[in-house]
Parts: C-alpha cells; structure tokens; sequence
C-alpha cells in the first residue's frame, strides 16, 4: 500500500507539474495574443517637424522616417541649373548635389518643381569620375528597377514626374559622408509676346487648395510675371501666404547660368527677380549668370530678353535629324502693322471674380484692383456683367448689360465691397459665365475674363464644362496671387481659346491688366494653317493650331518626310489674310527639337481626355510616344542603376532585407562641420536633428523604414492544438485511471 | 484512495481547460469567418450608398473595398484601419496608404491563417479585382513576391505609380509570430 502510494504521489505530482506547465503557456500565449494584435506604434517624433509632400514650398531633400508618407527635409542639395538657349529654344540642364552628412547609408528623394510640359530626356548619375547614362522605361518597371538596385546596395537614381509641374528624384544607397550628382536635361521654348522672350525656371512649390482625404496636390507658384521693371518685384517680394512661409533655414543653394544665342542681335536682356551679370560677347551670344552668388530654391528665376532691332525675330525655323526622322520647329510671327491698322470691335465681357477665402489678403486686393482696372476700361457701346463666387455666387445683373456710366458704377460699388470668405465652388460660377443668351451673334466678341487662384480639386470637371459650352465665347483666365495654380490656368486658356495672365503683386495689376485688355481688344487670329509640300508633312502638333493674340507668334512643331521646299502659314484677321513663306532649306540645325515634337504630342493627347478620348487610348498612346522620345511623362520614368554594388552585404538577413536608410544617430556636431564643406549648405535646424537623435521608446520599431506593418499572425492554430493537446492527455488519463473510484 | 480525489479533479480540470484553450482558437477562426458574413452585408449597403455604414452599431472601422482573386475563388471585404481590432475581422488597409487606384501603394494586411492564407498560393500574373463603393473595379496584375522585415519593409506609400501590397505573416504554417512579413506585389493590369 505504501508502495502504490508513494507511486501514485510521484505520479500525480509529474501530473500537476505538467498541469502547471501546460496553464503557464496557454496563459502566455492569451496574454501574448493580446499584446500582439496592435500595430508597432509609430515613434513619439514631433509630428510639426515633419513634413508632406504637400506641405513642401520648395525644392527639398526629404528623408524617409518611419511616420509613413511624413518627410525629415535635410539641408543638403545643392542645385545648378545651365541653360543654353539657341533662338527660342532652351536646353536646361540641372545638376542636383546629394550629400549625405550623416553616418549611415541613406535614400534621398529630391521633390522639385519643373515648368510645366516640360519635357525631361536624360538622367545621367555621377559617382566619383563614373557617369552612369539613365534609361526610359515604363512607370511601374522603372521603379521595379530601382527597387531591385536599391535592395541589391546599388546606387540607383530614379526620376519621376508626379505631377505635370513636379518631379522627384530618389537616389538610392548613398554612403556615410558621399556625394551623389544627379543631373538631368530637358527641353523646352521661350515664351514669345510682345517683343520680347520669357524663360522661366520654377524653383518655389506651394500646395494649393487640399481637398479633403487627399495629401497630395501641388502646383508650381509660378511667382509673378512682371512688365519691365524689375526691380520692383526685387524691392517689393512677392507675398507668400503664410501657411506656406518657407522654412528660412532649409533653403537650398541655387546656381544659373545661360548661354544665350538668340539668332539676333540682342537688345535688353534682363532677370525679373535676381540680380545677374551679363557678359556680351562679341559673336552677337551672350552669358548670364548670378550677380550675388547661389540664390535660394523659394522663388522662380525668370530670365527676359528682347531684340535691339524690334522686326528681327519674326522668324525662326529649327530642323533637327532625330532617329532617322527629320522634325521642324517653327515660330513665326505675323506683322504688328496688320492688327493696328484694324478698328476695336464691341464686346461683351463677362467678369467672374473668385472671393472666397483662400483669396484673402493680398490676392483680394489685387483682384479688386483687377477688376475695378478692367471695368473702367469698358467703352459705353460694350456689354458687361460681373459674377462673384465662394461656395455661393451672385450675378451682378440678370444678364449683359451696356456699360453706361450708371450701369459701371453700381459695379464697381459692387467690386469694391468684395471680402474673401468661404469655399470654392467655381464650377457654378464658370456655368453662368458660360451661359450664352445670343449663341450666334457675332455682332460682339464674348469674352470671359476669370480672375482666380485657382486653388480647386476638381479640374476634370472644369475643363470639360469650358469644352462643352465654350461657343462662341472665350475664356481668359487671370491667376491672382503668388502661388496660382498654373497648371489650371494655362490648360483652362488653352481648352478656352484665350489667353493666361498672371498678376504676382499689386504692383503688376496695372501693366498686367493692360496687356490683357490689348489682347482683349485687338483682333484675334484665326483659321491658322500650316501648308507643306505634298508628301512633306507627317505629323504637326497642336493640331488644330490656336488662334493668335497680340504680339503673340505662331509656334508649332512638326514630324516630315523631306526638309525642302516651302512652308506656307496662313491666317484671317478680322476678313483679310495673313500668308507668310518660309523657305526649310534655311532652317538651323536644332538639338533636342524631337522631344519637343513628342511634348507636344503628349500633352495634346492628355487634353484629348476633355474632348471625349477614353482613358485607356489615352493611356497606351502617350506611353508608346514617351518612350520613343526617352521623355519622361505620367506613365515613363528615367532610371540609372550602377552595376557595381556599393554597400557591402551584411548578416545574411540583411542580403533580403531592405537596407537601414533612416539617420540614425545623427551627429550634429558632424552636421555643422559640414557647413563649411564645398557643397554649401543651408543652416540645419538642430531642433530638427535633435528629435531624430533622440531615443524614443520603442527600441526595434524606432530604426524601420518605410511603412511599419501589423502583426499578421494569429494563435489559433497553437491555440486549437495546444486545447486539443490538453483534452487527450485528461482523457487518458482518465482512461488509464478508470478501475479508481472518481469521487 | 484519498488521493485519487484531487488528481481526478485535476485531470477533469485539465479536461475543462483544454476545451477552454480550443474554444479560444477556433474562436479566432469562427469570428473571422462571421465577421466577414456580416462584412458583405454591411458592403452591400456602402455599394447601395449608404454612407459610413459600420457592419455592427460599435465596430470602429467600415468596410471599404472588395478583393477578389478569381483564379483561386478567393474574396475578402477590406476594412479602413480602425485600429488593433480591425484585423481581426478582415484584411484591413492600412491608414497610411494610398487608397486603391491613386498614386502611391495601396498596403492591405491580413493574417496568414485565416484570410490571407491564400497569399501562399497566389502566383505572379495572377489577377486581383479591388472594388470600391461607386466606382469601376480596379484591376491588378501579380508582379511578384517579397520578403521584408515589419519594421523595415522599405514600403513607401506616398511615392510613385498606383501599386497593390498585400502583406501578411512569414512564414506560412509557422505556429509563432516573427518580424517577417509576406509580401504580394501588383501593378494596375489597364494596359495589358
């Protein structure tokens, strides 16, 4: 009896032990399910030091953090843009210096502001004395690439267009304390008007009217376009809202310089808003550069330059042989005497004028003065009407009415009380502007001057509202403000058949307005046509060609079969025609003519979209012509990739695993050594680096890159396994203990 | 004899919690499935356009999409990111991702053993429909496969072209949880 007892106590005691055992676990792995089920919580970072991609007002580097989509922007490119212009064509070539400071390897996107349609065609990627030449791919296997290079430790740069007017460059695996240069070309034309040629190269972002659930609209500031005295704007900065007040300390350094060779001899050249020098040279060119050394990345660089003799350049033709084709550009303008010699017609002008409150301040003010500028230019024999919108409208009159001196006062009693207040509905606004009581008449030019900042979501449906109801009727929109949204203004104007003005500062109304209203009251060309030899012309774009405004010329690119012969471009104005013979023979050779073809064609088959193109014909045919111009657009990329890896393999996780590229424990004494290195930098808000540096709680999850993801496993298998365990063994137990009595 | 008492007990004890610890698995498994019965009513009413329409009076989140890979008949209602609870009922998608469609990565986790147990299975070019309330089915094209770290995945949601990442645990059929983590890559299939 002894004996089985003490059997049976050491029995039950294994028994309770492994009871024991078995209740620890299952109460583990409770507890651990519970604990388990959250996300790794995001670091404790001062999220006011962060930022969006939405929130950046100008060319910034932004290092990834672990806050998903949030930025830490560093102080660490520098920028050098050189253009080389021939006649009306512009050659840029932009060199980004990413260095990184700290000492851990690093990815770096770079979001800058283009012009827009600008049409980038090379990426070339220096590291040491190596240049590694980029290729066009299709969007998504662009970034494939990248991606793969990025998880193999290859430098890799990648550069993309997020928005017509923004691009980012991403370099991947830069090393502790290197230097990566990034330079890429793009092509474009100078603006013609009036005499005189215009480049702008954008270098402020500034967010525009964010929608509600969306992060990530943006919009050059296209600053303001000012007559010829430049230095107003350079006394008189311009005013920039103050959610968007840059961040003085994280300016980027900003080097120009141009060769300019514009076919003539070369009157005023001039820079709107920096001080430059220009060095004339005796071959009739010309360089500019910067007068007081880098300019910071906040404000566009506007570069001007007219003809001493004022009929110079009324021509210019450009042939560039491109892949076994021959393309043209060509920019003609029609004689200024044509249009003086012609009587101002009547008109009805409607006015709608955006008050609501992302106007307020500066731009209200400006777009008062717009209007009350433009009312009292209305002669007695014109019809008007005013229309003001927020997120609701009035219609000063019920509809046109002539502007008699009584009939202009109540407007501008009208005008002078506006306050900016409230949402932007515009579509509304456009519809009753739009809204025609005399669709065939042409006893009056209508005309529809808008004057807005454009700050809305919903282009899509404005552009196609001008398309479908425009008639007769031609729209004329006026950014007001620093930061218009451009990319709205300059497609609504187009789609619209007018023109697109720009007014930056009070200051500019007057002279701004001006140039408006002569185009305004000028005859307008059209009917324009291109006619070429017979078998000459396979390809012209815009197609149809837009009509002309004062002192504006004819600018059209071209794909043909032969380059002799003539070209013939012909026009009405007010009943007479206008013919102009061109002779191809005397076309200069031009470079990078083709990717302006193929820009072009680009954005007329985006436009297409109003006119009822669907989106997948859309889709498939600006894919085929970016890649076979190597153009950069919203479907095609630009990558490099350095065959020869760079950051050596690591743990034998690390060869799968994506490479550490957030700072890590910066050093900001290192930081500030830096300053002074060549590459200059912006002073670096060590408020800034000392939240990054700072251990936060949460030890693993603080070093992750990119988005950090849940837990995705549950206990239910070992749960389900261990019960089922857990009831066998008190089964057999039982069982094995069935002859004993259970009570 | 008088020992026997108290071992039994323990033994029925045993016995009790066992079945306490099964329940509580294939408690996990039941919910997912219920959930997801009452989830695809719950859509219904979002497609009928009911706004802000929650599958039960005190859930946090509501559904938000349709995922359906129809090569292997799989299809799941996609939860907004309402917190911890969220996954526990469908696959969610994360807050901080793009929604299906816009640029950026759309990022949607699910667990490995109850509705993403089919990512195992799912294969490069194989298709996957996303549908959201009032609007024309996404489709996808399978690129490929990747295994991350959770708090590395180099996954950027704010940047680039449209993409799809459906992530979930690794490695399958593991009975613990670990720091890595399964990810399915696909691109809009439009242009195919």
């Amino acid at each position: 009896m002894a004996t089985t007892r003490t059997h049976q106590t050491a029995g039950s005691q294994a028994w309770f032990g492994l009871l024991l055992a078995v209740a620890a676990l299952a109460a583990t792995l409770l507890l651990w399910s519970d604990a388990r089920a959250d996300t790794p919580a995001p670091g404790e970072i001062d999220e006011g030091q962060l930022v969006r991609l939405s929130e950046i007002n100008e060319g910034a580097l932004l290092i990834r953090t672990i806050e998903p989509g949030r930025y830490i922007p560093a102080p660490m490119v520098a920028t050098d843009i050189a253009f080389d212009i021939s006649g009306p064509v512009v050659r840029a070539t932009i060199t980004q210096r990413f260095e990184n400071p700290s000492d851990a390897w690093v990815e770096a996107t770079y979001v800058f502001p283009m012009p827009e349609d600008s049409g980038v065609d090379r990426l070339r990627m220096q590291v040491g004395d190596r240049f590694i030449e980029g290729e066009i791919q299709e969007r998504q296997q662009a970034r494939r690439t990248y991606e793969t290079a990025r998880r193999n430790g290859q430098r890799a740069s990648l550069v993309e267009q997020e928005r017509p007017n923004m691009f980012t460059t991403s370099v991947a695996n830069i090393g502790p304390g290197e230097t990566i240069i990034v330079q890429l070309e793009y092509q474009s034309v100078a603006r013609y008007s009036d005499g005189r040629y215009e480049l702008r190269q954008p270098l402020g972002l500034t967010p525009r009217y964010i929608p509600q659930g969306s992060d990530y609209l943006l919009a050059s500031t296209g600053l303001a376009n000012s007559p010829a005295v430049p230095d107003v704007a350079r006394i008189t900065p311009p005013i920039l809202h103050p959610s968007v007040e840059p961040r003085d300390q994280l300016r980027l350094p900003v080097t120009i310089t141009a060769e300019l060779d514009a076919g003539f001899t070369l009157g005023e050249v001039a820079s709107l808003y920096h001080a430059t020098l220009v060095e004339r040279l005796p071959d009739e060119t010309a360089r500019v550069s910067l007068a007081a050394g880098p300019i910071p990345a906040n404000r566009d660089f506007v570069l001007t330059w007219r003809p001493a003799d004022p009929h110079a350049a009324s021509a210019a033709l450009f042939i560039e042989e491109w892949d076994g084709e021959t393309y043209l550009l060509a920019q003609v303008l029609p004689p200024a005497e044509m249009s003086d010699a012609i009587a101002r017609r009547d008109r009805e002008t409607i006015f709608v004028i955006d008050n609501s409150g992302s106007m307020g301040g500066a731009s209200m003010r400006q777009a008062r003065a717009a209007l009350i500028t433009a009312l009292q230019r209305l002669e007695p024999t014109d019809h008007f009407n005013v229309i003001r919108f927020d997120n609701t409208m009035d219609q000063l009159f019920p509809e046109a009415v002539p502007a008699s001196h009584g009939n202009i006062a109540r407007a501008l009693a009208f005008a002078r009380r506006l306050e900016a207040q409230g949402g932007t509905e515009m579509l509304p606004a456009l519809n009753a502007a739009l809204r025609d009581a005399d669709i065939d008449s042409d006893e009056r030019v209508r005309q529809i001057v808008f004057l807005t900042d454009g700050a809305i979501g919903n282009e899509a449906q404005l552009f196609s509202a001008i398309n479908d109801r425009l008639g007769r009727s031609r729209l004329f929109p006026v950014g007001i403000g620093s930061a218009p949204n451009a990319y709205f203004m300059s497609r609504a104007a187009r789609l619209g058949r007018g023109t697109f003005t720009h007014i930056g500062q009070v200051s500019e109304v007057e002279a701004r307005m001006e140039a408006l209203f002569t185009a305004l009251e000028r005859p307008v060309m059209t009917d324009l046509d291109a006619l070429f030899p017979e078998d000459a012309l396979s390809e012209i774009w815009p197609a149809p060609l837009p009509d002309l405004y004062h002192g504006e010329p004819v600018t059209l690119t071209a794909r043909l079969g032969r380059r002799d012969g003539v070209m013939v471009i012909e026009g009405a104005l007010a009943g007479s025609m206008w013919r102009e013979t061109l002779s191809l023979a005397n076309a200069r050779e031009g470079q990078g003519i083709a990717a302006l073809f193929g820009r072009n064609r680009i954005r007329a088959l985006e436009e297409s979209r109003f006119q009822g193109a669907s989106q997948a014909e859309i889709d498939a045919a600006v894919l085929e012509t970016a890649l076979d111009f190597d153009l950069v657009s919203r479907l095609t990329s630009l990558v490099a990739v350095d065959v020869t890896p760079a950051r050596p393999d690591g743990t034998p996780l690390a060869a799968r695993d994506v490479p550490v590229m957030t700072p890590e424990g910066w050093d900001f004494d290192s930081i500030r050594e830096r300053e002074a290195a060549p590459v200059q930098h912006a002073r670096a808000d060590a408020r800034l680096f000392a939240r990054l540096a700072a251990p936060v709680a949460g030890g693993e999850a603080e070093r992750a890159n990119g988005l950090a993801l849940p837990a995705t496993a549950t206990p239910r298998e070992i749960l389900m396994g261990l019960g089922a365990l857990m009831m066998i063994l008190a089964l057999i137990w039982l069982v094995t203990r069935r002859g004993e009595r259970l009570w | 004899m008088v020992i026997g008492r108290p071992t039994h007990r323990l033994a029925l004890g045993l016995l009790a919690a066992g079945c306490l610890v099964f329940a509580q698995g294939a408690w996990l498994g039941l919910k997912a499935d219920i959930a997801q019965v009452l989830l695809a009513q719950s859509w219904t009413r979002a497609i009928d356009g009911e706004s802000a329409s929650t599958p039960w009076p005190w859930a946090d989140f509501r559904p938000v999409a349709r995922l359906s890979v129809p090569s292997l008949g799989e299809h799941a209602i996609i939860l907004s990111d309402g917190g911890s609870e969220a996954l526990a009922f469908g696959p969610t998608l994360l807050g901080a991702s793009a929604r299906p469609g816009e640029p950026g990565v759309s990022v949607i986790a699910a667990h490995r053993d109850t509705h993403f147990a089919f990512l195992e299975a799912v294969r490069p070019g194989d298709l996957i429909v996303v549908e959201q309330a009032g609007q024309a089915p996404l489709r996808y094209r399978v690129t490929g496969m990747d295994v991350v770290d959770a708090a590395r995945s180099g996954i950027e949601p704010a940047l680039g072209p449209t993409r799809l990442a459906l992530v979930t645990c690794w490695p399958f059929g593991s009975l613990v949880p670990g720091p890595e983590r399964y990810v399915v890559w696909a691109e809009p299939a439009a242009r195919l």
